[in-house]
């Protein structure tokens, strides 16, 4: 094409585009929605990502952080870290809380005087912790998160007791500012100082507590400072961080989750496509009779194209800055009014980033969309115009488009792979997306298919709209692809969710063990298993050692240079819990090796589970070195065993051969199974053993389920996104056959037929389309689902029924709504006009 | 002969709002045909001609006076009434063919039929489909098919439910003359052999000739000749 053939080119497009965005609503409003979805997920990680950046000091509680489990630091190894600058220490650890005869589980943390070093500690009434902390008159003060005060019944200004110690709460937490995620929390917040903790005697060696040593550097590099602590005490089994990775997890699942919801919204975005194409080709449906005038006056089709193209593109910029400017205002707004529910403080300000990613996406998209309609536009013969009935929209891809739109849809997935950085879960998309897209053809195909092979039917309106399934163009069809993915992605997502919440309430409630007892200490074993044996409704009990260590060696490679696979990182993170037995422990199975016999006296053995192994990439006869309160133990693997985590028995991924643990400073857990007398049962324990934490099950499992479906919401709001842009293609679709429709009624008012007929032929037409497509999304959601519970999360998929049905009434419902509307006026029209001669 | 005239307009007037005021349209007309007469109705376009034809088609309701068809009082009926009385009596022919494109001429054929809930509504619209020579044609749309030939099959689709009367608004106003001329004959001839009554709306004095009476509308009003 000359210069001279762009310039009518643009000439022509500024002339048409004269006439405003009429006609646009679908188009713009589809791809408004895909965009905005798309720039508000990443404006607002980003904007949290920045917000983890600027509060990372305060959410680590300092420059560096040293923590270590069930022992504090030597003199000389504080002094060491005291030299690189100022050095707060704070306590933690779960113990029950108890007053008015009451206890309940509580997150127990002792601070220092220098505490918070970094941050504000926001209390109700702005009082000052470390004054509320203080020792007064022989009284600890607390400061308590409000619920612990419901849950016990007190006031401020009462008495609680921890341990061996005694509280007066004297304050309310509002914010802690190192505390930046409840995901997972087991009870409420109980702060103290550092010396009331140390009174509660929950810090003796062995116990369950962890000690934290936060560093606020003077002048020294960050890095080098870690590096320094590490090298100096290398089989420390300290966990040393630095405020760069303050909450590394955090960083981790708002990445994925970003990720994940930036997904639905370009699969929201693609459902949009269909609108975009939609509008296309109604646009140009109308201009058919101006481009076969041009046409006959010499104008070119390149000439044609590229105006008409042009034209699409400029208005797909207006769409795509319209949702960028509605995605730029997110980061804002969360921070204005959803701080309290967001986990980290959300940095307002602009992010280009994700808001020209988005742009980019729609941009593409629409692209990608209007490359067919485009194309058949200018193809189209002006002697066909002039006939009076131009050819119905067959819906076949004129070949000179099948390049440019697969080069378009090419560039689409390639940005997607880019963007996911995670080349499983970006096939995963792509081949998702392809496979609903051949598979909504496909039924698509198969409803047009029966429709014209289906019987006839005694009663002449669903025989009509049974027909009219099959017809060209049928909008009944187009429902397959608008209702489907918005339908196939709420299927997916609730049942996901029930599947999970089912798991965690009804059947692992069945199989878990009603309590969980913890830091019992070796002295109380025998009675305490005699106290809870004893208890009417328990049917077992199994109670276990636990010495706390750290993994450092994996056959003799230290972890930091050893390939442990994502799945199992967990296991190298920090400290965990390590067991020693004679038995071999109920609930798990022997893969390989041998259990050493209940009298073994030698070297030391490891039976591991089988999860692990494959992790580590270690079998029989490798090693692993774990360093217990700073003392390097290896031992070698004689057994393989295999857990089932999911029935949350207790169970311990290391457990040592008898005559390596059993003198180191260790604590027992204990878990009872069995029903009724719970409330007995927990009064009794919690009576007698008052340091003893116990965990109700049932607690754990609720709040688990609460978080499940609190995430759940978040992927229903993005699947009601993509299902509002199905709509609006919907709506789209209805509106461009609208005409057509409303000349059908006349002519079928003209040969007799009833309003009611003419309402059977729709309600035929719809219903049926529209069960077809609940039919497609709840086989495909279902399968989606399946896929997420069974394969990514390794839990049991109990598909819903009622989620099914519900499907697929909303599928038929919808869809006869959107008929209905769209010909409810036509019923009412008269036929006069619609028949005179021009 | 029938004692009940097939079409009897008395009085009718037809008045429409428009942004100006009230617009006369029809203005006191009566008229009464015969079963099996034919009328040819011309005047000057404006003149009321195609609303006349409306109203016996029960698609538009007058001001006032009466519409009579078949001996059916059409004024005193509902919509739902009037789409059964016009399938069972009616067969309508327009000069834009108004068929359905996404209909194959077989399926616009049947339609009225179907509507009918005619055991036989394909074959009688095949049959119908062979009478106007497009037998052959009967799986193509109407965007396939001719000038001509969409008014053939319009013209299958009138005859096939065999109505007493048939209403044609200029019939052959989108066709040449030899089509036009060709379709003519066929409803002529489909006419006689179904000794149906003929309403035709025509600016064609030729065609008007072949219609045993003529009558002018002129400003809302008619004349006979």
């Amino acid at each position: 094409m000359s210069g001279r053939d762009w310039v009518v080119a643009l000439t022509l497009c500024r002339r048409e585009l004269r006439g405003g965005l009429r006609g646009f609503g679908v188009f713009l409003g589809c791809l408004f929605l895909g965009v905005l979805a798309i720039s508000a997920v990443g404006s607002l990680g980003r904007a949290l990502e920045a917000g983890l950046g600027a509060d990372a000091k305060a959410i680590l509680g300092g420059d560096v952080s040293v923590s270590l489990t069930s022992r504090d630091l030597s003199p000389d190894e504080a002094d060491y870290l005291r030299g690189f600058g100022d050095l707060a220490r704070t306590l933690s650890t779960r113990t029950m809380a108890r007053a008015n005869g009451a206890s309940v589980l509580v997150e127990l943390k002792g601070v220092d005087a220098l505490y918070p070093l970094y941050g504000t500690m926001e209390l109700e009434g702005d009082g000052d912790v470390q004054r509320l902390l203080a020792e007064r008159d022989g009284l600890f003060g607390a400061v308590v998160d409000r619920d612990l005060l419901t849950r016990l019944g007190v006031r401020v200004g009462d008495e609680i007791d921890a341990g061996e110690a005694r509280f007066q709460v004297r304050g309310v937490i509002v914010r802690e500012p190192d505390r930046v995620m409840e995901f997972f929390s087991l009870g409420p917040r109980l702060m103290v100082g550092a010396e009331g903790f140390l009174a509660t005697g929950l810090s003796q060696a062995g116990s369950l507590f962890r000690v934290e040593y936060l560093l606020r550097l003077t002048g020294r590099d960050v890095s080098r400072t870690v590096e320094s602590i590490r090298s100096a005490y290398p089989d420390s089994g300290w966990r040393v961080r630095d405020f760069n990775r303050a909450a590394p997890r955090i960083s981790t699942i708002l990445d994925r989750l970003r990720t994940d919801l930036t997904l639905v919204g370009l699969g929201a975005l693609l459902v949009g496509g269909l609108g975009i194409a939609g509008g296309v080709r109604g646009y140009l449906g109308g201009r058919l009779a101006h481009m076969a005038a041009m046409k006959c006056m010499g104008g070119p089709s390149r000439v044609l194209f590229a105006s008409y193209l042009m034209q699409v593109l400029f208005l797909g910029g207006v769409g795509a800055l319209a949702g960028m400017a509605g995605g730029s205002l997110v980061p804002w707004l969360a921070g204005r009014f959803f701080a309290d529910i967001l986990p980290i403080q959300a940095q307002g300000g602009l992010y280009p980033a994700p808001l020209i990613q988005a742009a980019l996406f729609g941009l593409i998209t629409t692209l990608a969309f209007s490359m067919p309609p485009l194309f058949r536009a200018v193809m189209v013969s002006p002697s066909g115009i002039f006939r009076g009935y131009i050819a119905a929209d067959t819906g076949r891809m004129p070949r000179a488009a099948i390049l440019p739109t697969a080069a378009a849809f090419a560039v689409l997935a390639a940005m997607v792979f880019q963007f996911a950085g995670d080349t499983k879960l970006a096939g995963w998309f792509v081949g998702g997306t392809v496979g609903a897209w051949l598979l909504f053809k496909g039924l698509a195909r198969a409803i047009r298919w029966l429709a014209g092979k289906a019987p006839r039917l005694p009663w002449a309106s669903w025989r009509i709209g049974v027909a009219n399934i099959h017809r060209p163009g049928s909008p009944g069809v187009s429902l397959v692809f608008a209702l489907g993915f918005g339908l196939t992605a709420l299927v997916a997502v609730v049942m996901v969710n029930v599947s999970l919440t089912r798991a965690l309430t009804a059947e692992l409630a069945q199989e878990a063990p009603a309590f969980f007892f913890m830091d019992i200490r070796p002295d109380q074993v025998g009675d305490f298993r005699a106290l809870v044996a004893g208890e009417p409704g328990v049917n077992r009990l199994d109670l276990r050692p636990m010495i706390r260590g750290r993994i450092v060696r994996i056959a003799g490679v230290p972890v930091e240079n050893a390939a442990v696979s994502e799945e199992v990182s967990w296991a190298v993170r920090g400290d965990r819990g390590l067991s020693y037995s004679r038995d071999f422990p109920s609930g798990s199975t022997l893969l390989r090796g041998q259990w050493w016999n209940g009298d073994y006296d030698g070297p030391p053995l490891i039976s591991l589970t089988s999860d692990l192994a494959e992790g580590f990439g270690v079998d029989l006869g490798d090693t692993l070195t774990v360093n217990v309160l700073g003392r390097n133990i290896t031992g070698t693997i004689s057994s393989i065993r295999e857990v089932d985590w999911r029935t949350l028995a207790m169970q311990f991924a290391v457990i040592f051969s008898p005559g390596t643990l059993d003198r180191a400073p260790q604590t027992w857990l204990g878990a009872a199974y069995g029903q009724g007398g719970e409330d007995g049962l927990f009064a009794r324990v919690t009576a007698a053993y008052p340091e003893v934490a116990v965990i109700t099950i049932r607690e754990v499992l609720d709040s688990a389920a609460m978080l499940m479906q609190r995430t759940a919401r978040i992927f229903q709001v993005m699947a009601g996104v993509a299902l509002l842009v199905g709509f609006l293609v919907l709506a789209g679709a209805f509106s461009a056959d609208q005409h057509r429709r409303i000349y059908d009624s006349v002519i079928y008012k003209v040969c007799g037929a009833t309003r009611r007929d003419i309402l059977s032929i729709l309600v035929a037409e719809f219903s049926l389309a529209g069960l077809f497509t609940g039919l497609g999304s709840l086989i495909l959601g279902t399968l989606t689902a399946w896929g997420v519970v069974q394969g990514l999360l390794k839990m049991r998929f109990a598909p819903d029924l009622s989620t099914g049905l519900l499907t697929v009434l909303a599928g038929v419902g919808i869809s006869l709504v959107m008929g209905l509307l769209g010909t409810w006026r036509v019923l009412g029209k008269k036929a006069s006009p619609f028949l005179r001669n021009e | 002969m029938n004692s009940t005239p097939s079409v009897a307009l008395s009085d009718v007037h037809l008045t429409l709002t428009a942004g100006s005021g009230p617009v006369n349209i029809l203005n006191g007309v009566s008229l009464t045909v015969e079963q099996g007469e034919t009328l040819a109705v011309v005047g000057p376009s404006g003149s009321g001609k195609t609303t006349m034809l409306m109203l016996m088609a029960g698609l538009e309701k007058p001001s006032s006076g009466t519409v009579r068809m078949a001996g059916a009082d059409l004024t005193a009926m509902g919509e739902d009434e009037l789409a059964r009385f016009r399938r069972e009596n009616l067969g309508i022919v327009f000069q834009a063919f108004h068929l359905i494109p996404t209909m194959t001429a077989l399926e616009n054929a049947a339609l009225p039929l179907e509507f009918a809930h005619h055991p036989e509504a394909r074959s009688l619209a095949l049959e119908a489909l062979e009478q106007v020579g497009l037998g052959r044609r009967a799986g193509h749309y109407p965007s396939q098919l001719s000038g001509g030939e969409q008014q053939r099959v319009a013209l299958a689709r009138a005859f096939a439910p065999r109505p007493r009367i048939i209403l044609a608004d200029e019939p052959t106003g989108n066709l040449d003359e030899d089509t036009g001329a060709r379709v003519m004959e066929l409803l002529f001839k489909m006419q006689a052999e179904e000794t149906a009554t003929l309403v035709m709306v025509t600016h064609d004095r030729n065609l008007a000739k072949r219609c045993g009476r003529t009558a002018v509308m002129h400003s809302g009003r008619m004349e006979e000749r």
